[in-house]
């Protein structure tokens, strides 16, 4: 064993602090330490991965205080499996914006890196915390690094986003305190596993109105519409890359926390429908919205609130095939929509308004983050056979077996409206002529740039060809939600046996 | 190994290393390019056979593919033509930009469309489908002309009709558990009332798309005209068959549960005779070559698409032997105008005329196209439309039978509108300098038009496999009811004898040939275009008094009221209204952060208020 | 041997439709000057305008196309000719009866015009070819009504040959111009479109379009593509008696049947003024479409 789960999170945490004192030494270990501690991290989760296909699930209590009373961290196939693509991602961002914008300096580097990773460590913290008050810690952590990134390039715009998503945030973080203080005044426990065991005790008025408060506070983060309107402001104003840990970090950390509500803490079955309906809405709003967008990113901020929908359809059927479905789906959306992210923002990268107008042309001067990003569109929208095929495929099998044909149409509808606006783009990048006065100044992307995204490439293909190489591990993680019961045991087992 | 997981590894590999190979200047990527076509075909005539299969297990899925008599002979349309048109391409897209992709693409078409043929489940069918798609339509967009509006008019199309077709296959695996088309066909039988009915409904929208029926067919004309003429030849000729080959095997095999006459299948039936009427219609209108042909195709698939509807078996018969004749005649033409277009610029025939001394055997490959296509003997094109005729004559659709009548009389105009306005007509200096095509062009086109010739008297060739196919869905054995290698007959034992109507054809021509010339042939002398009766004036050099602009707007004019609107203009306007509507929703994104604050309020109020209703509590 | 007795066979036929051909165009001549009140030729007047022509020397080509245009419309006249039945129960040589139906003979009869429009296109006479989008123009027009009275035989008597709809005749002891009779009105007023006699000669107007499609040709062409109309003209005529007037068994009935035929595309055309080509084509869509109508639904019921 290499280490525990509570590493994921310590490591980060301390070394947030040591970075600028090691920076006083050579500036340029702002940008290295962080790049390190996010490969630690992956290193870390995928090994605890690993151990926990084989071993089982395992249960960390902090500071020696045992469930349900103390903290705890479950690092299970599910949780481990987001924590891996949290961490794997924060790596990639890490690798891609290692020099991105060479005339930043010092001070916003320094900034812009140990926010990066406390973001990262924030979204795993979400995701592996057995503690509902603990995870609202989390979320507060990744909630004001992720604000602080959006502000980055400190103009009217990124402030005004940043603020936007500052306020919603803010509303999140007061809906998600009065859930918490309901389900403490209810239950008297704030341990996940002892909540859920304890649920149907709860009188069902408390017990709704607890699950509201908690899916509106968490469903600011997780971009379910209407509460998603900083979104698209936030993605556009950051910096590219960090559009990129929005869509692969923060979002799926965000769904994380929606599910376990609605699979494990509530035992509510109308939530299953709520959720269909309200992924539904997200869905087929968001991706119409996005077929009228002018701006690049913007438009990839709504196909990623429109992606997420889709999870939360799928996560509604509930079956296991739903959810199977579903942590595909996450998972193809945390490899796809950033490799977009990143070679998008590398074709706009000289331009102001970063308009979708301004790519004309631009496959000549740089064929490869150009075929990238064709690359990611045509697994975005599903195309066989790269790696979103598989999750639109098995969502439709999921939906279909529950006999959820309006799902499935609306589905493939939206899917239609999908490739319009993706294919509107590659067309202009690829076949419409370059213009020297409308089009963005070509700015080749650097190596490290090239290599994170290659990687994402690569593991687009490696899905699409061969899906078996992941369905294995996410059947595991579809079961392990489904598990109810066995978390439930896990969790209050070790605090049981260590009071033995 | 298995044969034909090789095939496709070597198609793939093939088509990555062509395009990395692009930028190496010399003649290895066209060395790549067409080792990567020939090489798998010639492996697929020689390594495999009916019969042949190859089973793996990917995502839960149990896949399959096997070589049936029925793919067997659609294989041979799509590799048959697929190298007749990649050693056109290799010459005809000489010094393009971009190479790589055309040639990635036109690979994995190839390699496509293969797989589908080769697929008997449902998963790989629709995956090799998508692939095909995306790749003919990145051809579409290939040389960057219109691409907003005709690229993605294709590929919204496609995107229908291949969702459809999705939804189709998730509603049956969810009924049956299994995506074997075979297990399909058995258990359609026994679905519920609605699943009979709306699934064949959904796989007819798929397949419709792809073989241009009408409504579904508006991509057509812009695609086919838009893609490199190297491609086209291939798209119209063997791409657009797939979606009759997925309508065979679908529909013959799930509506073989109900009588002949079943209201699917008249359904289909008619679709396809308004889609050849249509089609037909449009192309005597339209002014440029590229249109025209595509505009014909559509039509030439709606006599497929009727044939396929009927289903008795000579009306399949028909239908299959056309689809091999039309990946024939259609890539010789669409070649032709390739080649006009390389050695002119232009594929208007407004703009070109008098080609015939200059690209005679250009010339001598349309003439053959366009006999076959317009259906006279003894060009291969007759024995599909008179088997089509008689299928419906003896299966009692009085009213089809005039309406494909009417279409294919009508289709002289066209016919003749491509021959004139190209090679005949005054000649003028403007075109002086044109060449004939290079001989790598010429020798495809040359190829393809003698097919045509031969299946025109020895029919029996191609509808020999056809028969086995049919066979495979069912059918009974039809040689000697139907055909022989030779003769044909119809349901009464009407005959006709293809081989002595050939020779008969050849002596007279022959003889009155020698007759015109036998004297004359040294004592006359050429006279150019301009020197012609003209009431007694002499054309001028710069004077071109070729007749071509509205050309037949006396026809026109008779049938303008099947004319007065394009079904475009009302999809157009469905897209405009769609977008004008999405533009609303998003005002819902106002910018404004109080607004967004709001809307969380509201929401959390809704569903407090909403409560009970909601969540039952 | 029999192959040399066939081609003597198909020799005959094509002489026989050429001698009758010639003289009905001479007696048409006649018979038209008559009504306009003129002299006119007489009958054999064509049997010298053809040996003139013949014994022309052809100074002038425009290419290959126009040369083998000829050539063209004489494979679709002796082949249709080759596929009619000239007399009933072999009383004439069989030539290709059972080998073709009706259908291949739709076909092999638009073949010569179609050669013959690609000879007069490569002569760059516009003439030529607005003559020749005209003739298609009104070809599309009268093939609907006239595919439309064969359709409706067919299905009535279950056979698309020739052979079998004498057959036919011959049993029931009727004409099938009596036993279908929309079929035949709606057939013979395709035959008029067929025959391209006013009101439909707006192919080959020979004061507008200086005789449209044959304009250019001279000499060997001209002559060949005459004795290609009137061999032609037999062949169609034939047909005619054949399907609807219940075949001939001497050449005399077959003459007379013919000709009695044949004055109705004459006389019509002596009273009418001349269509506009899409008048043409709405004309044919008109009262004959009914007729065909008619005869589908007569032969459904019946």
């Amino acid at each position: 064993m290499v280490g525990s789960p509570v590493l994921l999170i310590a490591v980060p945490l301390l070394a947030a602090f040591v970075i600028p004192l090691i920076g006083m030494i050579w500036k340029e270990l702002v940008r290295i330490v962080p790049g390190l501690v996010l490969a630690y991290m992956l290193v870390l989760s995928v090994t605890l991965l690993v151990e926990v296909n084989q071993n089982g699930t395992i249960v960390e209590t902090i500071a020696g205080w045992k469930a349900p009373w103390g903290i705890n961290l479950v690092y299970s196939n599910l949780t481990g499996l987001l924590a891996t693509i949290i961490t794997t991602l924060g790596f990639l961002v890490w690798m891609f914006s290692y020099r991105f914008k060479r005339n930043v300096d010092f001070e916003p580097a320094k900034k812009y890196f140990i926010f990066l990773m406390m973001l990262v460590a924030g979204a795993t913290g979400i995701v592996i915390t057995g503690d509902i008050f603990n995870q609202f810690v989390f979320i507060e952590i990744t909630g004001i690094s992720a604000y602080a990134l959006t502000a980055f390039y400190t103009g009217r715009n990124s402030a005004e986003a940043a603020f936007k998503y500052l306020m919603m945030g803010s509303l999140a973080s007061s809906f998600l305190l009065i859930a918490i203080a309901i389900i403490y005044s209810q239950l008297g426990t704030l341990n996940m596993a002892e909540i859920a065991s304890k649920m149907h005790t709860m009188d069902p008025v408390f017990k709704v109105i607890a699950l509201i408060f908690f899916i509106t506070g968490i469903g600011i983060e997780a971009e379910i519409f209407p509460l998603n309107g900083w979104a698209p402001d936030a993605y556009t104003e950051a910096p590219g890359p960090i559009g990129a840990a929005f869509a692969g970090v923060v979002v799926k950390a965000g769904i994380y926390a929606v599910i376990r509500m609605v699979f494990t803490l509530f035992d509510i079955p109308a939530a299953h429908d709520f959720l269909i309906t309200i992924g539904l809405i997200t869905l087929i709003v968001a991706e119409s919205t996005a077929l009228r967008q002018e701006k690049l990113k913007r438009m990839l901020a709504y196909s990623s609130i429109g992606q997420m929908g889709l999870v939360l359809v799928a996560f509604g059927i509930g079956t296991h095939a739903g959810v199977f479905a579903a942590l595909f789906l996450m998972l193809n959306h945390a490899v796809i929509k950033p490799l977009l992210f990143f070679s998008g923002s590398y074709l706009v990268f000289n331009s102001k308004e970063k308009r979708i107008s301004e790519v004309n042309g631009l496959g000549k001067f740089m064929p490869y983050t150009a075929g990238l990003f064709a690359l990611g569109s045509f697994a975005i929208v599903g195309l066989p056979p790269f790696a979103g095929f598989w999750s639109k495929l098995s969502v439709l099998t999921a939906a279909a077996d529950e006999g959820l044909l309006l799902v499935i149409a609306l589905v493939l509808i939206v899917s239609v409206i999908e490739i319009v606006y993706y294919f509107r783009v590659v067309n202009r990048i690829f076949f419409q002529e370059y213009n020297k006065e409308e089009s963005v100044v070509p700015h080749k992307p650097r190596f490290n740039a090239i290599i994170a995204m290659t990687v994402l490439a690569i593991l687009i293909l490696v899905i699409g060809f061969y899906p078996d190489a992941v369905t294995g591990m996410l059947h595991s993680a579809s079961s392990d939600l489904l598990d109810k019961s066995g978390y439930i045991d896990n969790v209050l087992q070790v605090g049981q046996s260590l009071i033995r | 190994m298995n044969t034909i997981i090789l095939i496709f590894i070597i198609f793939l590999a093939g088509a990555i290393l062509t395009f990395l190979a692009s930028n190496i200047k010399g003649l290895l990527k066209e060395v790549l390019f067409l080792a990567s076509v020939i090489v798998p075909v010639v492996m697929f005539f020689t390594g495999v056979k009916a019969g042949d299969s190859f089973n793996f297990h990917l995502a839960g899925f149990a896949f399959q593919w096997e070589i049936t008599p029925l793919g067997y002979l659609f294989a041979l349309i799509v590799t048959g033509l697929g190298v007749m048109a990649a050693i056109y391409a290799v010459s005809a897209m000489q010094k393009t930009k971009n190479l790589g992709l055309f040639y990635f693409n036109f690979i994995l078409s190839i390699m496509s469309m293969l797989g589908i043929l080769f697929s008997r489940d449902l998963v790989s069918f629709f995956i090799f489908w998508e692939i095909m798609t995306w790749s003919s339509y990145l051809m579409v967009v290939y040389q960057g002309k219109d691409v907003q509006k005709v690229g993605i008019k294709y590929f919204i199309f496609s995107a229908i009709g291949a969702y459809a077709m999705l939804m189709a296959i998730v509603m049956v695996y969810s009924l049956t558990g299994s995506m074997m088309i075979d297990k399909m066909i058995q258990s359609y039988a026994g679905f519920a009332f609605n699943m009979q009915i709306i699934i064949p409904i959904l796989f007819l929208i798929g397949f419709g798309v792809k073989s241009a029926m009408m409504p579904l067919h508006v991509w057509a004309p812009g695609a086919y005209s838009h893609s490199p003429m190297a491609f086209t030849s291939l798209f119209s000729g063997a791409l657009s068959k797939m979606g009759i080959y997925g309508m065979v095997i679908v529909m013959a095999g799930m509506i073989a549960y109900f009588p002949e006459g079943h209201w699917f299948r008249i359904v289909i039936a008619w679709l396809g005779g308004i889609t050849a009427v249509g089609g037909t219609l449009w192309a005597i209108a339209q002014d440029d070559a590229k249109k025209l042909l595509a505009y014909s195709s559509v039509a030439q698939l709606g006599y497929i698409i009727v044939g396929v509807g009927i289903g008795t078996p000579l009306a399949m018969l028909a239908a299959l032997f056309m689809a091999v004749m039309h990946a024939l005649f259609k890539g010789t033409l669409f070649m032709a105008v390739g080649a006009i277009e390389k050695q002119t610029g232009t594929s208007n025939f407004t703009e070109v005329t008098g080609l015939i001394r200059k690209m005679p055997l250009t010339f001598l490959a349309s003439l053959m196209g366009i006999i076959a296509l317009a259906g006279i003997p003894p060009l291969g094109g007759f024995v599909g439309k008179w088997m089509l005729y008689e299928s419906l004559i003896g299966s009692d659709h009085y009213l089809l039978v005039i309406v494909i009548f009417f279409s294919s009389t009508a289709a002289f105009l066209y016919c003749y509108k491509f021959l004139f306005g190209f090679f005949l007509g005054q000649e003028e200096k403007e075109w002086e300098h044109v060449k004939e095509a290079p001989v790598l062009m010429v020798i495809p086109m040359i190829i393809l038009a003698g097919g045509t010739f031969l299946l025109g008297t020895f029919p029996g060739l191609v509808i020999k496999p056809i028969s086995a196919g049919l066979e495979q869905l069912g059918y009974a054995a039809t040689q000697g009811k139907y055909w022989e290698m030779s003769m044909l007959f119809n349901e009464w034992g009407d005959q006709v004898v293809l081989e002595p109507i050939l020779y008969a054809i050849i002596a007279v021509f022959a003889f009155f040939l020698v007759f015109l010339l036998i004297k004359n042939h040294k004592n006359t002398r050429y006279v150019s275009t301009k020197d012609i009766s003209t009431s007694g004036e002499v054309p001028k050099e710069h004077e071109n008094l070729t007749f071509i602009q509205n050309f037949f707007q006396p026809f026109l004019r008779a049938v303008e009221p099947l004319m007065k609107r394009q079904i475009d203009f009302y999809y157009n306007g469905f897209g405009k209204g769609i977008e004008a509507l999405f533009d609303f929703t998003r005002r819902i994104y106002t910018g404004n952060g109080q607004t967004y604050a709001l809307y969380a309020i509201i929401f959390v109020v809704i569903f407090l208020l909403l409560k009970t209703t909601l969540f039952g509590i | 041997m029999e192959l040399f007795l066939n081609i003597l066979g198909a020799i005959a036929t094509v002489i026989l439709a050429f001698i009758v051909g010639m003289s009905y165009g001479g007696i048409v001549r006649k018979i038209t000057a008559r009504v306009q009140n003129r002299k006119g030729p007489p009958w054999y007047q064509n049997f010298i305008d053809a040996y003139k022509l013949y014994s022309k020397t052809t100074a002038i080509h425009h290419g290959w196309m126009h040369r083998m245009g000829p050539a063209f419309l004489m494979v679709s006249s002796v082949v249709t000719l080759m596929f009619v039945p000239v007399l009933n129960n072999g009383g004439w040589f069989e030539n290709m009866n059972f080998q073709g139906d009706l259908i291949f003979l739709l076909y092999i009869m638009v073949f010569g015009s179609l050669g013959m429009a690609l000879g007069a296109g490569q002569t760059g006479n516009p003439n030529s070819a607005i003559g020749v989008t005209r003739g298609l123009s009104q070809m599309v027009g009268f093939e609907i009504p006239w595919v439309m009275a064969l359709v409706a035989m067919m299905i009535q008597y279950k056979t698309t040959s020739i052979t079998g709809f004498i057959e036919v005749q011959q049993e029931s002891g009727t004409w099938l111009m009596f036993s279908s009779p929309f079929a035949f009105i709606a057939a013979v007023l395709a035959m008029l479109g067929m025959f391209r006699y006013s009101p439909f000669d707006i192919v080959g107007a020979p004061s507008e379009l200086a005789s449209g499609p044959v304009s250019e040709n001279g000499g060997k062409y001209l002559f060949t593509m005459m004795s290609s109309g009137s061999i032609f003209t037999f062949a169609k005529l034939t047909l005619y008696v054949d399907l609807f007037m219940g075949g001939a068994n001497n050449l005399l009935v077959l003459l007379i049947k013919t000709f009695a035929l044949y004055m109705v595309p004459v006389l019509y055309g002596l009273v009418s003024p001349r269509y506009r080509t899409e008048q043409a084509v709405r004309y044919f869509w008109g009262w004959p479409l009914f007729f065909g109508l008619l005869a589908i639904i007569y032969a459904v019921i019946f």
